[in-house]
């Protein structure tokens, strides 16, 4: 089995993990809210049953309790009828409270006491009380100077109440004795009322609170628990911890430090409530579940910790966690290795698609018989590798095809160019002629013209358009160009040249293509220009200021044979400087397709003078490039400046 | 002759250092505090741990009382020596025709206070019943609240806190340092409006001192002036070093087995130790105040405690 790394880089590379971790991270997410719900309706149930469970010790302990604390209040109801027939005779009390221990095992004391010099006979001091000590039961009169009974709770309570009560427990501790919870007391008291209705003494029978003690300490429903009992001032009397039982009270921590759920609990038990708070007693959660003991007042808790309760709960909770955990770990091996044996032939062909756009285009593609997707890509693989082995053929054959035109492209292109004339300056014995010109077809050849020549003191000059671009206007051009220079020589003028230019392209041009000239014939010794202009942009002069010449605009070359062109003569261009152009210039465009326009034109010219006719040119084709910046160029271009010098 | 000078300096000398152990090996100063073992009596327990009754000279004995036996009653029986008492105590005995010699007074502020339950004003409850000991310490309390006119139905009990915690009264008398804690430890909130101090109402009068009587001053005159010197030093050392002062008074509650904690302790601690500096000059100051005992003496003798005016000089050795 093939070692699995988790990185991020193996899970973005290997479909198939990613796939298994979604499967399981849904499979988690769901086992994570069924587990929650099923563990907090466990805990719940846990809970609950914690909850009857200690209310059912709570209620069965008060219940033992109150069973032994009820035999003492019938055993003083039982006597108190007796003192009240005997109310005159005090030797008979001592007679009943000797009884009354004897005959009750789970009394150990019992004192019938008087006030002050109530029995004139026996003084200030009468309290008839017996005791049981080893199982002894001894009685005597116990008041006396030393020990006034009248300044003591389970007298003065009955008295100030009026009513029975229970005390709060007590000790009548001697110097020595360390064993203050085995001498621990508590003493149900009830009042004597004389026949006037005035109070005359208290009945008091007395318990010990060890055997009380015992029965609530041997509460335990959870190892760890412990029962306690706390008396109506919030004393401990029952707590497993020595330093706190009778000795702190339920808010002894609050006088230095507030804990307001200690708080709480301490006045809930105290306000002889029943329930159950969770707190933490000494940095442990706990839970006190607790109940009143109506009888006396007391109220009895069970302290568990958290842990007790839900100890078993939560190690379950571990098991079912860890086992969930390693399922879904399983779960995500097994899917991971599932997927990846289902996806192996999409990676062979992945692997095989590399190969195939490396170049190798005949490279074998995997066999498959599957019929699944998996199958069908492959097939479709398979075609698309066909056709494209077909169309890289077809394109290889385009592609010399193409280089093959576009090298005969260059090399007309080339032929054209060396059909005008390209050394400049052109005339250098004639300092008097400064021409210059520039032409810049749109595509590798173009329709544009333009020549000069001088022959028997006269320059002849032509600039022209043919209609459309690329190789028919050029082989068109080629003709027009032939024939100005082969008519030009004869020494006819512009517009005879015109006439017959135009009748000898008119005839078979199917093609209906034309070309716009300007045709020109300079005196050179007098400055006289004759001109025809046929169908192209009036040329630009230049004297005082850049302004376009007159002409008659006659009609483009080809249009129309027979056409009688009228030629026109400008008696004097000595010191004029004549700009020749084609469309190129006047129309080209921007990106957002503005042409350069006829007024730019005047505008650039106008702007400074120009030093000779190349800079002119350059100055105008810069302005142009600048105009059109980055977009195409939408027609040849060229430019022909000439001035005769005075 | 200078030989035998000699000697008798050396002699001389042997006598002087063995002073104070045959002090020690005489009659011991029996004390007993006037209740039982609490940090009230601090000073007294650490003098006695730390030595310094033994660096008097003196040695000393702390018997506490117990249900039989009072501090009185131990002094009257001549059992004990010295005895801690409120100054209104002393005031009464001297009255009594005991002459009682104040040593040590410990005391520069009243502790009384009245606690009613429910927060209700103990100035506004005439004729309520008022829990109050048994055992004393109340003529200063039955004096003052007679002379407001209340009219309080008194009732004297042995533990006044567990009358008033079982609501069988409807205010009692408290020590500021000890019931009133207590009170509070059994989770009822005492709200200022239902707890009267004495000394905040014109009857700031001093309590604890350390007391012998007369005729015991006479004769032991140094054991009983270096006791208490000894026992102020206690208390100054406890009032520094309250934690040690703490431990000591544990040992002391450990050995006698009371009822009692370290937090109830360490709070009386405290207060004792604020109660003993003088309003005055906030000082710790050991003496008895002129105005203070003729102020108790007043109230004593309109209350009908005492029938003669006692003086703070039937007080002094």
């Amino acid at each position: 089995m093939k070692k699995i790394h988790l990185s991020a880089l193996d899970l973005r590379r290997s479909l198939s993990r990613r796939l298994s971790l979604w499967i399981v991270l849904f499979a988690a997410a769901i086992f994570l809210a069924a587990l929650v719900y099923v563990f907090v309706i466990s805990r719940n149930a846990v809970r609950q049953e914690a909850i009857r469970g200690a209310s059912r010790e709570l209620d069965n302990t008060v219940l033992r309790v109150n069973g032994i604390l009820e035999d003492v209040q019938i055993a003083a109801d039982n006597l108190e009828w007796l003192i009240y027939k005997d109310l005159d005779n005090p030797d008979r009390m001592m007679e009943y409270s000797r009884n009354v221990v004897l005959n009750n095992p789970f009394l150990n004391g019992c004192s019938i006491s008087f006030e002050p010099n109530y029995f004139p006979s026996k003084g200030r001091y009468f309290s008839a009380y017996s005791n049981r000590m080893d199982g002894v039961v001894y009685t005597q009169q116990e008041g006396n100077d030393q020990y006034q009974y009248f300044y003591l709770d389970w007298y003065l309570l009955p008295k100030l109440l009026g009513q029975p009560c229970w005390t709060e427990p007590y000790t009548d501790q001697e110097e020595g004795d360390d064993t203050m919870d085995s001498r621990m007391t508590v003493s149900y008291c009830k009042p004597l009322i004389g026949n006037d209705g005035s109070f005359v003494g208290a009945l008091t029978l007395d318990i010990s609170l060890e055997w009380l003690s015992q029965t609530i300490s041997a509460v335990k429903p959870y190892p760890n628990s412990y029962s306690i009992l706390v008396g109506r001032g919030g004393t401990f009397l029952v707590h497993p911890d020595p330093d706190k039982l009778f000795y702190q009270t339920v808010f002894t921590q609050q006088l230095v430090q507030q804990d307001q759920e200690m708080w709480q609990l301490g006045q809930d038990m105290l306000s002889w409530k029943e329930g159950m708070h969770f707190i933490n007693l000494d940095g442990e959660p706990c839970f006190v579940f607790f109940e009143p003991m109506m009888t006396t007042g007391w109220s009895v808790a069970i302290v568990c910790s958290q842990e007790d309760i839900f100890g078993n709960f939560r190690r379950f909770q571990n098991v079912v966690i860890a086992l969930v955990l390693g399922g879904l770990l399983l779960m995500f091996l097994v899917f991971s290795r599932l997927i990846g044996k289902m996806l192996e032939p999409l990676r062979r062909l992945a692997t095989q698609t590399q190969v195939i756009a490396s170049g190798k285009f005949d490279s074998k593609l995997p066999e498959v018989t599957r019929m699944d997707e998996i199958g069908l890509l492959t097939h479709s693989f398979g075609d698309m590798q066909n056709s494209l082995v077909t169309y890289v053929e077809e394109l290889t054959a385009t592609t010399a095809k193409k280089e093959r035109i576009e090298g005969e492209l260059q090399i007309a292109r080339h032929i054209q160019m060396s059909m005008v004339p390209g050394t400049f300056p052109p005339f250098p014995s004639r300092t008097d002629i400064d021409l210059y010109a520039s032409m810049s077809p749109a595509k590798e050849v173009g329709g544009d013209l333009y020549d000069y020549f001088i022959q028997a003191g006269k320059l002849h000059f032509c600039i022209g358009d043919v209609s459309g671009k690329g190789i028919p206007a050029s082989l068109f051009m080629a003709v027009a160009c032939n024939l100005f220079r082969l008519l030009s020589k004869q020494g006819l003028p512009p517009a005879e040249i015109a006439r017959q230019i135009n009748d000898n392209m008119s005839e078979g041009n199917d093609q209906l293509m034309f070309v716009t000239m300007f045709i020109g014939c300079l005196d050179l010794a007098t400055g006289c220009l004759e001109f025809c202009n046929c169908g192209h942009n009036p040329p630009v002069l230049l004297d005082s200021a850049p302004h376009y010449m007159d002409c008659i605009p006659n009609t483009p070359i080809g249009v129309c044979a027979g056409w009688q062109y009228q030629g026109q003569v400008l008696e004097n261009l000595r010191g004029i400087t004549l700009l020749l152009y084609t469309d190129g210039l006047n129309e080209a465009e921007n990106p957002v397709h503005e042409e350069f326009g006829n007024d730019r034109v005047l505008q650039e010219l106008a702007a400074r003078p120009f030093p000779d006719a190349r800079t002119l040119v350059e100055s105008l084709l810069a302005a142009v490039a600048a105009h059109v910046q980055d977009a195409a160029p939408s027609d040849d271009l060229t430019l022909l400046c000439l001035t005769l010098k005075s | 002759m200078l030989f035998k000078m000699r000697h008798c300096l050396i002699l001389l000398a042997l006598w002087a250092l063995s002073l104070p152990l045959f002090a020690q090996e005489g009659e011991p100063i029996v004390f007993t505090p006037q209740w039982t073992a609490q940090a009230q009596f601090a000073g007294y327990y650490v003098a006695k741990e730390k030595g310094f009754y033994t660096e008097e000279g003196v040695r000393v004995l702390i018997v506490h009382p117990n249900a039989t036996q009072s501090s009185m009653e131990r002094i009257r029986s001549n059992k004990s020596h010295a005895t801690t008492l409120q100054l209104a105590q002393a005031l009464q005995m001297i009255d009594e025709g005991i002459p009682m010699v104040n040593l040590l007074q410990t005391s520069m502020n009243n502790a009384l206070v009245i606690v009613s339950r429910r927060g209700k004003n103990p100035l506004k409850m005439p004729g309520a019943k008022v829990a109050i000991w048994q055992a004393g310490f109340t003529q200063l309390a039955e004096c003052i609240m007679n002379e407001t006119g209340l009219d309080y139905h008194w009732v004297k009990a042995a533990s006044s806190v567990n009358l008033f915690i079982a609501g069988a009264v409807d205010a009692s008398v408290a020590m500021s340092y000890n019931e009133y804690y207590r009170i509070l430890q059994a989770g009822i909130p005492l709200e200022e409006e239902g707890v009267y101090r004495f000394s905040e109402h014109g009857y700031n009068v001093q309590e604890d001192g350390l007391y012998v009587t007369r005729e015991y001053y006479r004769k032991h005159k140094d054991q009983v002036e270096a006791f208490a010197r000894a026992s102020r030093r206690g208390w100054e050392y406890a009032a520094e070093h309250p934690e040690e002062a703490l431990s000591i008074v544990m040992d002391y509650v450990r050995r006698n087995n009371i009822a009692t904690n370290p937090i109830l302790q360490r709070l009386m601690l405290d207060e004792i130790l604020r109660l003993q500096l003088d309003p005055d000059s906030g000082q710790r100051e050991f003496r008895l105040r002129e105005d203070m005992v003729r102020q108790a003496s007043e109230l004593m003798l309109r209350g009908g405690q005492i029938n003669h005016p006692v003086t703070i000089e039937d007080l002094h050795p």
